[in-house]
């Protein structure tokens, strides 16, 4: 007999397995299909940063509401989520005045971010070369969790509230009848539902597909690296720093000591995922030239994954008409793991009463047909 | 002589070093690491979690030596006058500037051999005549395992070391020979292999038109409680110091593993007194080992323990290049097509294939130079190589029951970078079944060595807890770089 629901999410990354997670504590009767393991797409190979700096209202605001949530489930469930800001480094007065109109938007909705100078952004991370620095954005309520013990506490909550979560189930095919859905095909025999939310990110449009959805969603996946260092003292480098001059850098120490990030390296679209020379090299170059003492630090991994991307790196979040009933909340770019949470509660809410007081309208999945692309979101890397 | 001395060393290199504020006498050239060992000094470093640790196990070395910290005391030399302290995992040094670029060292050469045991010597002895060849080794010698056994081994004619020199003597023109050289993986690069590598800080890029990994087996690390302690070694640190230092273990050592043979005809003859422990169960000491006690609650006085458990193919490089691996005979091996290749282009050969002797090795490592020989249309017998290496049936290697029910297993240390048994097997009960996310939960694998000592015995864990068949586990692959480079020697924009 083949197993059925109400919901059915495909893809456990930290947005479906969220979802679940959020749909679950309001009592819906949820499966979630992840064809490989929980956080083997993108979401394990993330860089762990979370921010409310962005450039326009909607991305503010929603991730103002995220933060509130990182910091309510990580006590809750006891993963590490902590509020060491994030710090861009600036290095003329051009980035200068752009991140003044970033500020402001922040300021707006209550996201405390302000200009300091050099030699403050040198006391918040002792070991940065400051010598071409002159002013830094910093927000200390930004911060950065562990995406495993994160992930894994969603999951396992969501399963304690009800939701069922199978691994190592593929999605083949979604059975559309007149226009409604009755199930999908997976690796594992058929499993009925009358609801499907497409939460596969880089794979997103292999699953629209599937649904015979043929309005346009542009969503391609870019191979984008990370690097980790050997563990050193805690609290070594607290805040994500950022440097756009050098190769749109992103770095911060995990909560288990090692140097994370990446730079602005991109290859694709493309669905290998192997890890380069030149990324290894490039990371290196710039991570040297913004904090020196990390070239003495052992590189112990690289690694890929993606970036599932849109033309305004937005994502695309909502409901899809064509067929009945289908949503989509994939193409994060750099921001899918910040954003989980707030996601999750802004689907549940739209698939639960079709509407939500968070800013869904601006992640509008028919904003690409009807050319209505937003202000670029700021990307990481 | 010291007092872990077993040769007498050359007193026109006697020198001084200082160890936390005290003088020792050393060897200039001896690894600190070596030259503290033979002073009877085996605490060097301690993990991030406060445990102490010594050189020989598993687990990075760092250590601070005239004042910079985190420098591996496993491979810098002494040297006159040297000050040297220990240091906790994390410390670093904050004031590092970086130095000028080096240029870069660039070698273009028909065939990359990775690895100089007798199956990398094999396959550039095959190839010299016809190819050029690079070959790149880790170590600052030849001969990979084979060259740390003091004894004869079947097949070749003479002692390992003489085998070795033999071999390297026949060296041509066509070998460019990189020694203390980390290959750091196999990227493709159009029609050709490209081979970073590191020699110190020293960045190397090698492009081949073809790679032979013979990159070896790594040591079986053993569960017991205290197995990371100052005083307990790897079978090929033991040999090392031994045969190649002149310095023993200890005065008194346990051996302990499946494999004590292995190790006990090398203490013979350095008249080591030994016992063998075929079950411990803890290693208690202050600063290092000083008893070693078994299941059965017997104790043994004894101030070091050998673990000769035998070894497994190094997966790590295998899996970076792109090879898939099975699992058969008690470990996981790389899948070989019918030219023992892992993919189009790259060969593997020796105990990176499979355990068996090492003349099989080099035998192998003939094979893969015959083979490689044909693709570039010379004449070459790569069948009779095969045939010679059908005589010998790979070793299996017994996979031993984790007994978790009969440890303190927070003191058992599954992997060197403080991972302890007990944070893997909580995983484990705690329902979650699948390797790949324990490997995250608690970092097994994540570390310095990238898996290369602790990913087996993570994998066997779970498949004993969960009857999981350890051919069916989803096994992480290695990434680059496979061997640890500090970043400011890749640190570079083209
Ligand atoms: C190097 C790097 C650094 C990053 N740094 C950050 C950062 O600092 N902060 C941040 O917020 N974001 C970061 N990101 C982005 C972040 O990782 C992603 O946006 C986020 O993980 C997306 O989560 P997801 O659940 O939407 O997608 P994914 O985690 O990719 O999950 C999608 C899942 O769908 C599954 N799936 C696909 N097809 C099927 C099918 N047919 N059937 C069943 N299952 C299927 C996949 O296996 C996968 O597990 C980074 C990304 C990369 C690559």
């Amino acid at each position: 007999m083949a197993e059925r629901s109400e919901i059915l999410i495909i893809g456990g990354g930290i947005t479906g397995v969220a979802l679940a997670h959020e749909l679950a504590r309001r009592g819906e009767d949820v499966v979630l299909l992840e064809k490989r393991f929980i956080g083997s797409g993108s979401t394990f190979r993330c860089g762990t940063g979370i921010r409310q700096q962005f450039n326009d209202e909607a991305n503010v605001r929603l991730m103002k509401r995220s933060v509130e949530l990182w910091k309510r489930y990580s006590e809750e469930y006891g993963f590490s989520f902590q509020q060491t800001g994030y710090l861009f480094l600036l290095y003329d007065e051009e980035e200068v005045e752009e991140f003044r109109r970033n500020i402001a938007i922040q300021n707006r909705f209550g996201v405390p971010t302000r200009l300091i100078t050099p030699e403050e952004a040198k006391e918040i991370v002792p070991l940065l070369d400051i010598s071409e620095v002159i002013a830094a954005s910093w927000n200390p309520t930004d911060g950065k969790a562990d995406p495993f013990h994160s992930t894994a506490a969603f999951a396992l909550h969501a399963k304690e509230m009800g939701a069922r979560l199978y691994e190592r189930t593929e999605v083949k095919d979604i059975i559309v009848e007149n226009g409604e859905i009755k199930g999908v095909k997976t690796s594992r025999g058929l499993f009925k539902t009358g609801i499907v939310v497409n939460a596969t990110n880089a794979w997103a449009k292999l699953i629209n597909a599937m649904a015979g959805i043929r309005t346009k969603i542009p969503i391609e996946p870019y191979k984008h690296q990370a690097v980790i260092t050997q563990p050193i003292k805690p609290g070594s480098i607290n805040p994500m720093v950022i440097s756009f001059r050098y190769g749109h850098a992103y770095l911060t120490q995990t909560a288990h000591g090692g140097v994370v990030g990446g730079v602005g390296y991109e290859e694709g679209p493309t669905y290998d995922l192997s890890p380069s020379y030149e990324f290894l090299k490039e990371v290196s170059y710039y991570f040297t030239k913004i904090i020196p003492a990390l070239g003495d630090l052992l590189i112990l991994r690289t690694w890929a994954g993606y970036y599932a991307k849109t033309p305004d790196s937005n994502a695309a979040i909502g409901r899809i008409n064509e067929v009945d009933e289908f949503y989509i909340a994939a193409g994060f770019s750099g921001h899918g793991f910040m954003m989980a949470p707030a996601v999750a509660e802004m689907m549940a809410d739209l698939i639960t009463k079709g509407r939500t007081s968070l800013p869904a309208w601006w992640f509008d999945p028919y904003r690409f047909e009807r050319g209505e692309l937003r202000t670029t979101a700021i990307q990481m890397g | 002589m010291r007092p872990l001395d077993l040769t007498e060393k050359d007193p026109s290199k006697k020198i001084t070093i200082y160890f936390e504020g005290k003088a020792y006498e050393a060897y200039e050239g001896e690894k600190i690491a070596v030259a503290l060992l033979a002073n009877g000094v085996y605490w060097l470093t301690t993990s991030t979690e406060g445990r102490k640790r010594g050189a020989f196990y598993f687990g990075p070395l760092p250590m601070v030596i005239n004042g910079v910290k985190n420098t591996d005391g496993r491979k810098t030399p002494a040297k006159e006058g040297m000050r040297i302290e220990r240091q906790n995992y994390g410390e670093f040094q904050e004031d590092v500037r970086i130095d000028e670029e080096k240029p870069l060292l660039r070698y273009v050469v028909d065939v990359a051999v990775i690895g100089a045991g007798p199956a990398g010597l094999g396959a550039v002895l095959e190839m010299q005549e016809h190819l050029t060849v690079a070959l790149i080794e880790e170590r600052s010698w030849l001969g990979g395992d084979f060259w740390l056994k003091g004894i004869r081994q079947e097949g070749f004619d003479g002692e390992p070391q003489e085998v070795i020199s033999g071999m390297r003597a026949k060296f041509n023109q066509n070998v460019r020979l990189l020694l203390k050289t980390s290959a750091l993986g196999v990227f493709d690069e159009g029609e050709y292999f490209l081979i970073p590598a590191v020699r110190g800080n020293q960045l190397i890029e090698i492009l081949a038109k073809r790679v032979v990994l013979a990159t070896g087996a790594v040591d079986n690390i053993l569960l017991f409680e205290n197995n990371d302690m100052p005083g307990v070694f790897r079978r090929a640190f033991a040999l090392e110091v031994m045969n190649l230092w002149g310095v023993a273990p200890g005065r008194k050592v346990a051996v302990v593993g499946s494999r004590p043979e292995e190790m006990t005809v090398e203490l013979e003859r350095w008249g080591i007194d030994y016992v063998v422990v075929p079950n411990p169960k803890r290693a208690e000491g202050k600063e290092s080992v000083e008893r070693l006690i078994d299941m059965n609650g017997n104790t043994y006085e004894v101030d070091a323990v050998i673990v000769a458990d035998g070894r497994r193919p190094d997966i790590n490089p295998i899996t970076q290049a792109g090879g898939r691996l099975r699992f058969r005979r008690g470990y996981y091996m790389p899948v070989l097509d019918a030219y023992h290749r892992i993919r189009e282009g790259i060969y593997a050969a020796g105990s990176a294939v499979s355990i068996k002797p090492h003349y099989a090795n080099y035998i192998e490592g003939r094979l893969a130079g015959a083979r490689i020989l044909k693709e570039f249309s010379f004449d070459a017998e790569p069948c009779i190589y095969e045939e010679k290496l059908r005589e010998y049936e790979p070793e299996a290697v017994p996979l031993h029951r984790i007994e978790s029910g009969s440890m303190n297993l927070e003191d058992v240390q599954i992997c060197g970078c403080d991972v302890s048994l007990k944070k893997v097997h909580d995983a484990v009960e705690s329902g979650i079944s699948d390797l790949q996310i324990i490997k995250r939960l608690t970092h097994l694998a994540m570390g310095f060595c990238q898996g290369r000592f602790c990913l087996f015995n993570g994998a066997l864990l779970v498949s004993q807890k969960t009857g999981v068949d350890m051919a069916r586990i989803d096994l992480p692959v290695a990434r680059p770089p496979i061997k640890n480079v500090r970043m400011k020697a890749v640190a570079r924009r083209d």
